[in-house]
């Protein structure tokens, strides 16, 4: 095991904690954590505004990281992400259509709209995967690419045919700004998959190795990849749905937390998620600091960060190949 | 055939002589644009000019598919339809063959393509002072169909409507204006596309200074709480393009927003979202938008 193990568990975990606290201070209205306790204004502020906003960020922010980490494995191919291949464009498509065909549909009627469409659409992604030579590892996230693109297009062109193209702008950009107390509650249901999946890392660790090993180890293949299957569709569904398209944590955490740690899943799992959590939140801040008192959103902010974290990846790779 | 020709052509010379030429000037967002006679047929693909032409009584000859403002769509419904608001379908527009085009705002960028088919003028307003753009239009339609008359009248109608919202704003309290786009909002201050209501009524804006960006400013609703406005008007942009998604009433009724002066007192006044968005501009859209302030403001202590 490498030996900067303990140091960037503690970075991680001091961040994420330093995070949680900075979240919780900054925002628009006066608000100093301590004068919660006293005044009841503020404790108010605190439950209703600033808390949610932070437990969002950190459960969108560990699931998503999960996410890209379990399709990952499922297409055994470290450079996709379901906000590249086509998962998230279909959870769009899924809300698209219950708002144009059912209107009035609730919030949890559009998830379970959403969570289908992108389980299909990822299915489809999948089987299509599977069927390219393993031996060009780069086809995989460029066929993802062009997957995720052509889903897209369906959507745009749904939305202009209907007038919703800025409606569709809202959801794709990842947001916080409308995280209130009583609007996010749905998110920890992420959490319940990130929990799953911890439970099923090690059979998920065999079925990286593919379907022939794993087989051969006894293990039902079929079951896992749709177990994962659902997993990453439940989670894209539940982002898109109460906070937009949030790109890159997907790709880049899991990418450097197995740097560090290897490829032990049960191991890495808590530290992908701790790590999405807080690039998602520290991003968040800094969307809400740049342009104080106005907001930019996360979805913008991390397309800056994680173009940059995934460049570094690319180019530090051969150091530690 | 050569004689046929002839002929045509005499008529033409004829009519020519008939109907004295009245070329007029007139000022467009592209600047000034002399039109050689009044038009028979308009194709307008501009909700506003569409509303400041009924006016005066002028019908286009054709109109865009949806026009968002139920007014207009009633008034319309018989006028072909020549595409839509973003995208004219220039076929249509040719088998039209009208004698003039307008675009304006979101269609004005089509203004090279429709050009082509027809003389075209862009009558786009844009920016804090709109009213004052709004009567520039309105007189140059009442210049470009011979109906300076009726423009002065309407020119008339919408001062008055604003004078009587000005004196029933006066005095009552500060105002934000926000835009709902299903649960996230954004908001608008003097200068931007809806500063108009600020300048015009002299409404003190209860930010003093957000920035004039064409799509508003994304704010949390902790930015409204902190504002703390004692109005609160609301465009629910759903609404506007007539989609029935998520209200704007069910986006701002939460903990925060309940909270302010404007909520509390019963203040937050939905605007006729196409009317104030779509339309925005228009001599009768903006009179109703003008009559729902009023109405509101009036009701106030």
């Amino acid at each position: 095991m490498p030996k900067t193990l303990p140091a960037a568990r503690v970075a991680v975990g001091a961040s994420l904690v330093l995070l949680f606290l900075l979240s919780l201070g900054i925002g628009v209205d006066d608000l100093s954590i301590r004068s919660a306790a006293v005044d009841s204004a503020a404790l108010q502020l605190l439950l209703v505004s600033r808390l949610p906003r932070t437990l969002a960020a950190i459960l969108v922010g560990a699931g998503l990281a999960i996410a890209g980490l379990v399709m990952q494995i499922l297409v055994r191919n470290r450079f996709v992400e379901p906000t590249t291949t086509g998962t998230d464009q279909s959870a769009a498509l899924g809300v698209l259509a219950v708002t144009i065909l059912f209107p009035a549909a609730s919030i949890a009627t559009k998830t379970v709209v959403a969570a289908s469409a992108a389980l299909a659409g990822t299915s489809a992604f999948l089987a299509m995967a599977h069927r390219l030579p393993p031996t060009q590892p780069f086809l995989i996230p460029l066929f993802g690419l062009i997957f995720g693109g052509v889903v897209g297009a369906a959507v745009t062109f749904i939305a202009w045919q209907f007038d919703l193209l800025q409606f569709v702008d809202v959801w794709t950009k990842g947001e916080f700004s409308g995280v209130l107390r009583g609007r996010y509650e749905m998110l920890w249901l992420v959490a319940a998959a990130v929990v799953f999946a911890w439970w099923i890392a090690d059979r998920l660790t065999i079925a990286s190795m593919g379907r022939d090993i794993s087989t051969g180890l006894g293990l039902n293949y079929q079951r896992i990849v749709q177990l994962g299957l659902v997993m990453i569709a439940i989670i894209s569904a539940l982002g898109v749905v109460v906070v937009g398209m949030i790109p890159f944590v997907g790709l880049v955490v899991p990418n450097l937390v197995s740097r560090l740690m290897g490829d032990n899943l049960r191991a890495a799992l808590p530290w992908v998620a701790a790590t999405g959590s807080t690039l998602v939140l520290g991003c968040d801040i800094l969307g809400r600091i740049i342009r104080y008192p106005y907001e930019i959103p996360v979805g913008t902010v991390l397309g800056v960060v994680g173009a940059g974290l995934f460049l570094w990846i690319l180019f530090r790779r051969t150091d530690h190949g | 055939m050569k004689f046929a020709r002839k002929l045509a052509t005499m008529a033409a010379a004829l009519a020519m002589v008939a109907t004295p030429a009245l070329a007029v000037e007139v000022s467009t967002a592209a600047g000034p644009k002399t039109i050689d006679k009044v038009p028979q047929k308009v194709a307008v693909y501009d909700m506003a000019a569409i509303d400041t032409l009924a006016s005066i009584g002028i019908k286009p000859s054709g109109v865009p598919e949806k026009l968002f403002v139920p007014e207009l769509t009633e008034a319309n419904k018989d006028a072909a339809k020549i595409g839509t608001l973003f995208e004219p379908d220039l076929e249509a527009l040719n088998e039209l063959a009208p004698d003039l085009v307008v675009v304006g705002g979101r269609s004005s960028a089509k203004a090279e393509a429709t050009a082509k088919v027809a003389p075209t003028i862009d009558m786009t307003m844009d920016g804090d002072d709109l009213l004052g753009q709004a009567k520039e239009r309105l007189a140059a339609y009442g210049e470009i169909f011979g109906k300076a008359d009726e423009a002065a009248a309407a020119a008339g109608k919408l001062d008055a409507a604003v004078e009587a919202a000005r004196q029933a704003v006066k005095g009552k309290g500060k105002a934000l204006i926000i835009m709902t786009n299903g649960p996230k909002i954004t908001a608008y201050g003097a200068g931007s596309r809806f500063g108009w209501v600020h300048k015009a009524l002299d409404l003190e804006p209860a930010v003093a200074n957000i920035e004039a960006s064409g799509h508003g400013e994304a704010v949390s609703f902790e930015f409204i709480s902190k504002a703390n406005p004692d109005w609160l008007l609301v465009l629910d942009r759903a609404a506007a393009i007539g989609s029935s998604d998520q209200g704007a009433k069910a986006t701002l009724d939460n903990e925060l927003v309940a909270g302010t002066a404007a909520w509390e007192k019963g203040q937050v006044i939905y605007l006729p979202a196409a009317d104030f968005y779509i339309a925005a501009g228009g001599v009768n859209s903006t009179q109703r938008v003008l009559s729902v302030i009023e109405q509101a403001f009036a009701k106030a202590q």
